[in-house]
C-alpha cells in the first residue's frame, strides 16, 4: 500500500510522531507502507529548512526512496523560509501537491 | 541618506515580502478591473493573470489584477500593482520578470517563472492602454 502524509496540526507532529516513529521506521525498513510524499502545514516547515537535524535525516531517506517533500507555499512564505529549504525540496500548493503526487498515487493520506 | 530599513526589525509598513505582498493582493485580485483590461495571459502550468489599469495625462493612476491563486503569483502582481501608480507609461514599460524577481527576495527558483508571467500581463495592459491613448489621439 501507498500512503501519503499530511502534517497539518503542530503539538507533537514532527519531534514525536515523524521523528520517533515514521522516520526510525523508514530509515529501517519497517514502515509497512511505501510512503510516496508528506506535505508540510504551518511550523511543520520548519523541519524542511537546510540543517535541521530531523530534516536532513529526512531528507536523506526521502532521496533514497523516491519520496516526494513539499511545503506549504504560504506557510513558508510567511515564515520566510521559502528560500532557505533543503535542495530539490519545493513549496506549492494543493494543485502542485496533486501534480507531484500524480505519478505516484497514493491508496491512502494520512493527516496528522 | 539611506533607505528606510523595510524588515521586520522596524516594523515598517508595507512591507515588501512575499507573504505581505500576498496578504495585500489577495485583497486587490477581487476588486473590480479598471477601465482599461489587459489581456489574460496564461502559463504551461495553467496559471493566469490579467491586469487593469486607470489612466489620466499618459500616467498610470491605478492598477488592478486578477490572477489564479498562486501565492508567488500574487505577490509578484501586487508588487508590479503598488509600484506603478503615479509612473507614466513609457517608464513602466522597462520593467522586467528580472526586475521583479530581484525586487521579491525570498522566492525559491523553482517558484520565479511566475515573475515573467506577472509582467508579460502586466505589459498587455500596457499594450492596451497605448492603444487607447493612440485612439485618442487620433480622435483628437
Amino acid at each position: 500500500m501507498k500512503v501519503a502524509y499530511i502534517f497539518a496540526t503542530q503539538r507533537h507532529n514532527v519531534s514525536y510522531v515523524l521523528a520517533k516513529m515514521i522516520l526510525p521506521q523508514l530509515e529501517e525498513n519497517r514502515h509497512g507502507v511505501d510512503v510516496v510524499g508528506m506535505f508540510f502545514f504551518e511550523d511543520n516547515n520548519y523541519v524542511l529548512v537546510d540543517g535541521n537535524p530531523i530534516g536532513a535525516r529526512l531528507h536523506k531517506v526521502a532521496k533514497d526512496k523516491g519520496i516526494l517533500l513539499m511545503g506549504c507555499d504560504q506557510c513558508c512564505y510567511e515564515r520566510e523560509i521559502a528560500d532557505k529549504l533543503f535542495p530539490g525540496v519545493p513549496i506549492g500548493c494543493f494543485p502542485d501537491l496533486y501534480k507531484a503526487l500524480s505519478g505516484n498515487m497514493p491508496d491512502q493520506v494520512i493527516t496528522l | 541618506m539611506t533607505a528606510p530599513c523595510r524588515d521586520a526589525c522596524c516594523s515598517a509598513t508595507p512591507r515588501v515580502t512575499v507573504s505581505d505582498l500576498f496578504e495585500r493582493g489577495f485583497r486587490r485580485n477581487r476588486a473590480a478591473p479598471l477601465p482599461i483590461l489587459g489581456a489574460e495571459l496564461s502559463d504551461t502550468e495553467g496559471n493566469t493573470a490579467r491586469f487593469s489599469l486607470a489612466i489620466a495625462d499618459e500616467r498610470i493612476v491605478d492598477a488592478n489584477f486578477r490572477a489564479s491563486s498562486c501565492a508567488t503569483l500574487i505577490a509578484y502582481c501586487e508588487f508590479i500593482a503598488e509600484l506603478v501608480p503615479g509612473a507614466r507609461l513609457e517608464i513602466v514599460t522597462a520593467l522586467t520578470a528580472a526586475d521583479l524577481v530581484e525586487a521579491v527576495p525570498g522566492v525559491p527558483a523553482l517558484k520565479r517563472p511566475r515573475a515573467v508571467l506577472a509582467v508579460a500581463a502586466f505589459r498587455a495592459a500596457l499594450a492596451k492602454a497605448n492603444e487607447r491613448q493612440m485612439q485618442t489621439e487620433v480622435a483628437s
